[in-house]
């Protein structure tokens, strides 16, 4: 069986229209190039050469967020997003990457040391990494600008990888499972690594011996979202070895869980790595999916209301809604509020928030009158590029609301995570808000 | 002809650069509906936003003679979105605005791209029902339903759009801006425009507001599921429960081949052995639910059902409504080309039609899948063909000639609820007599002089 999808799948869509009910692009723009319907028609025609393959046409394969909310509504079951990828793999083999995606995918992120040593660099730099305390604002806007306007978050400092002993035991007294060996992700070594430490006591706590590989780069989702499938392989291949010998591979990260859960689709068929990367995505889960198939019990926290901010990457590609939920149900003093369309998109799917800023907006905008509606305290979410878009909205908004990362939450709030090395970290946000009544 | 350089700037200053399409990918992905053998480019797309614009567009279209196709969602299955002369197609979706909801007096006032869907969620946070449903709701816009005047399922109890239409804004070819009919359910007052304008496809005027009566939502339903082994009993087991004086809010059939599609990609535990499935629903108050759903299986038992029974709960239920809406899909999938036909008959003829499409299957040896609403005598016969086999094709366009004649004999409609457009517009001839098509023409000529509004649809030219 062929594990590499094709873009003849596009040929079994019947055109009902039924995907533009859920776009998160064509609710906002109306534009039929934007919405599977009209993609898949666009890749068809493509494929037999009625109409030219150009750069309008790949520019119109750019507006997909890739969240698969289309596939869920869909009768015929045409897996559009996968289509998308492979359309933009066929665009890339033929018309290649342009400079500044070579050098992000096959300079950077496929080489993890370089990309720590420019970023270590980077992080030198005065209010461009956090140490402790709150980030100081108005030097990430100066930052912002390069991303037209969305509010890059800072580097930490140090990263992850520095943080983290090579293994952490459980605390004292609760029974050892076994071992779990974390994937952090780009998102939780270098900008979010105060969540990357809670996640992995979060492990801890569970029961689990956590440890955190060395050399594991990227997860390679971006790079092959945008067409480049050699370089992604390459980036699989690294991490599969790497990650091979554990039991469990556990990820915060909902981008980096459905990469890893989907490797074994990267390679073909005849292709010994299919295997191997099959092997290993069926031992990764997202964080929420371990705890609660663990049975993992979070910590009574003081009185705060909460809501839930599904990420595409959880629920459209993992099926995973309840979980989180289930988690935050469970912990004790905390009121759980659903928002209305939780599942919907926040608009971030990775670089689009930024190549298609005007759209990315205008999604962002219906996420925050959600949330804004619930009253809540915090929003709760389980992906570090959702963190990222929701906290830049709800500061863009004004909304007065503290975005998490759910492993911030269920660690409770009467101790103070044990120090795992003296960092001085503080995190970029307090983990509860002082002002929970 | 290709649309100057200084029509597109005319249409860029009324409707801005981003209401405004021309490149050859997106102009491509406007040259389709919901259908699979129709197809032609336009040369431009619009988004206007305001009933102003469109008048703006519509003049000037009127005055250098440019074919103007109005467009919703373009779910459609008739061909009647295809801009088959090219020229601007005017999408409606970007006028997307509930305007009122009047809980009042049991009314709605929309703009035309709002998608039904949308619609239908808005007003049920007050308890509100709209009820045609044709089963593209996802994607279709309400003024794509007023312009095909939509059904769906609902019909057997409830009708179909038209009878919901209240008035309307609508913009004529040469620019003037209407407003049709008022918001009160009874209303004489002249011709009954708005009843004009619902169904005309697009041909007469494009409308960019409606005023819609709503229904209070029925306060309980319950979904029954029939099973039988020959669909001609089937027909005469729905014909009964009508003839005892139960009117079921819905009453669908599909065939043995949809049932089993619909098993392959969404298994739902249907009875594969099967010939035909009937869902029924009733809704009201629970009283009357609950009795009504106690005799409609009662009455299909009589009538020799295999199986009848009562979903057993809400998930299950949605389970077998979620299975009706996907046998279109499940048919489309399977096939180069579906032809979707709609013919409709009284109710009481509807066993007799059943009959005579299984035999053109067999006389022509194709496939034709059978889904419909039972209830109201529309029938859905599919023909699957393939465009490349023409031998098969011909066979195909026999058969469907003949499904057309059938229905016509049996004293029904071509089209129950698609409508004409491209598809079935050679077959006019033989559903209206020549002097109703010629009537039909000059009520055209009246709104639009120069032809410009979604020419070459409905009739053939002479």
């Amino acid at each position: 069986m062929s594990q590499l999808l094709s873009v003849d799948e596009a040929s079994r869509c019947m055109k009902c229209g039924f995907c533009m009910s859920s776009c998160p692009v064509y609710t906002v723009d109306h534009i039929e190039s934007h919405v599977a319907r009209g993609r898949n028609m666009l890749i068809r025609w493509a494929g037999d050469n009625s109409i030219s393959v150009d750069g309008d046409y790949g520019e119109r394969l750019s507006y997909c967020l890739l969240c698969g909310r289309c596939e869920a509504v869909c009768p015929a079951k045409v897996p559009s997003a996968a289509i998308t990828v492979a359309a933009r793999t066929n665009w890339v083999s033929k018309k290649g990457l342009n400079w500044l995606q070579r050098f992000v995918y096959r300079g950077i992120l496929k080489h993890r040391t370089l990309m720590a040593r420019l970023l270590g660099l980077a992080a030198r730099i005065p209010g461009v990494s956090v140490k402790d305390g709150k980030p100081l604002r108005h030097l990430a806007d100066s930052v912002s600008i390069f991303a037209r306007g969305l509010s890059i978050p800072k580097l930490s400092r140090p990263f992850l990888s520095d943080r983290l002993p090579s293994r952490i035991n459980p605390p004292k007294g609760v029974h050892v499972r076994g071992q779990v060996a974390i994937f952090p992700g780009c998102a939780f070594e270098f900008f979010f690594a105060d969540v990357g430490e809670r996640i992995a006591l979060a492990l801890a706590e569970a029961g689990f011996e956590v440890v955190y590989p060395q050399g594991l780069t990227c997860c390679g989702l971006a790079v092959r979202s945008a067409g480049d499938l050699t370089t992604a392989q390459l980036m699989a291949q690294h991490n599969i070895e790497i990650l091979s010998p554990f039991d469990h591979i556990v990820t915060g990260c909902a981008t980096c869980s459905s990469a890893l859960k989907d490797y074994g689709k990267w390679f073909p068929a005849n292709d010994e790595w299919q295997l191997r990367a099959s092997n290993l995505s069926a031992k990764v889960s997202d964080l929420s999916e371990f705890l609660v198939k663990e049975g993992f019990q979070p910590r009574p926290t003081e009185p705060v209301t909460v809501t839930y901010h599904d990420p595409c990457h959880l629920k459209w590609r993992q099926a995973i809604k309840d979980e989180p939920r289930q988690l935050l149900d469970s912990i004790e003093g905390l009121k759980y509020i659903e928002m209305e369309g939780a599942d919907e998109c926040c608009g971030l799917g990775g670089a689009f928030g930024i190549t298609h800023r005007d759209i990315s907006l205008a999604i962002q905008a219906k996420k925050m009158e959600s949330i804004k509606k619930t009253g809540a305290q915090i929003v709760v979410t389980s992906c570090p590029g959702c963190l990222i878009q929701l906290r830049d909205g709800a500061r863009r908004h004004g909304l007065p609301i503290e975005v998490m990362h759910i492993s911030q939450i269920i660690g409770g709030q009467r101790e103070q995570p044990r120090k795992l090395r003296s960092t001085g970290d503080g995190g970029e946000q307090s983990p509860h808000p002082k002002s929970a009544p | 002809m290709s649309l100057s350089s200084s029509t597109l700037g005319k249409l860029r200053k009324i409707v801005g650069s981003k209401g405004l399409l021309t490149t050859q990918v997106d102009l491509a992905t406007y040259s389709f509906d919901g259908t699979s053998n129709w197809q032609a480019l336009p040369e431009a797309v619009v988004f206007p936003t305001t009933a102003e614009q469109v008048s703006q567009i519509l003049r000037l279209a009127t005055e250098q003679g440019i074919p103007v196709t109005p467009r919703g969602a373009g779910s459609n299955v008739s061909g009647g979105s295809v801009p088959v002369l090219g020229g601007i197609v005017l999408c409606t979706t970007r006028m997307n605005k509930i305007i009122e909801i009047d809980t009042a007096n049991f009314t709605v006032t929309t703009e035309v791209g709002v998608v039904l869907n949308d619609l239908n969620r808005e007003i049920a946070r007050h308890n509100l029902f709209f009820p045609p449903d044709p089963q593209s709701f996802l994607a279709a816009t309400i003024g794509g339903c007023v312009s095909e005047n939509a059904g769906g399922p609902y019909a057997v109890k409830y009708g179909v759009f038209k009878h919901y239409i209240l008035g309307m804004t609508a913009v004529l070819p040469t620019g003037a801006i209407l407003t049709l009919g008022g918001s009160t359910v009874k209303n004489v007052t002249g011709y009954d425009l708005p009843q004009l304008l619902c169904g005309s496809e697009g041909t007469l005027a494009v409308i960019t507001q409606v005023t819609l009566h709503l229904l209070p939502l029925p306060p309980a339903r319950q979904t029954v599921l029939a099973v039988f082994n020959e669909m001609v009993t089937a027909g005469k087991a729905v014909h009964r429960v009508l003839s005892e004086g139960i009117v079921p809010a819905k009453i669908e059939l599909m065939d043995n081949w949809v049932i089993r599609r619909i098993e392959e990609v969404t298994p739902l535990g249907l009875p594969l052995e099967a010939e035909t499935i009937i869902l029924f629903e009733l809704d009201g108050v629970p009283e009357a639910v609950d009795r009504e759903t106690e005799e409609v299986i009662n009455l299909c038992q009589e009538e020799g059902a295999m199986e009848a029974r009562a979903a057993y709960d809400a998930k299950e239920a949605e389970n077998f409504w979620a299975a009706r809406r996907a046998g279109f899909s499940a048919i489309f999938g399977n096939a180069p080309i579906a032809f979707a036909e709609d013919v409709a008959v009284p109710p009481s003829r509807l066993p007799e039609l059943i009959g005579k499409v299984q035999k053109i299957a067999q006389k022509y040896d194709v496939t034709i899948v059978t889904l419909g609403h039972a209830g109201d005598g529309n029938l859905h016969p599919c023909v699957l063909t393939d465009e490349k086999n023409t031998e098969h094709y011909g066979r195909a366009e026999k058969a469907i000639h003949d499904i057309f004649s059938a229905a016509l004999e049996l004293g029904g409609a071509i089209s129950g609820e698609h409508g004409i457009g491209l598809g079935k517009k050679k077959f006019l001839k033989k559903a209206m007599s020549p002097e109703a098509i010629n009537l039909l023409r000059g009520i055209k000529k009246v709104f639009d002089p120069k032809g410009i509004l979604n020419p070459g649809k409905i009739w053939e030219e002479a």
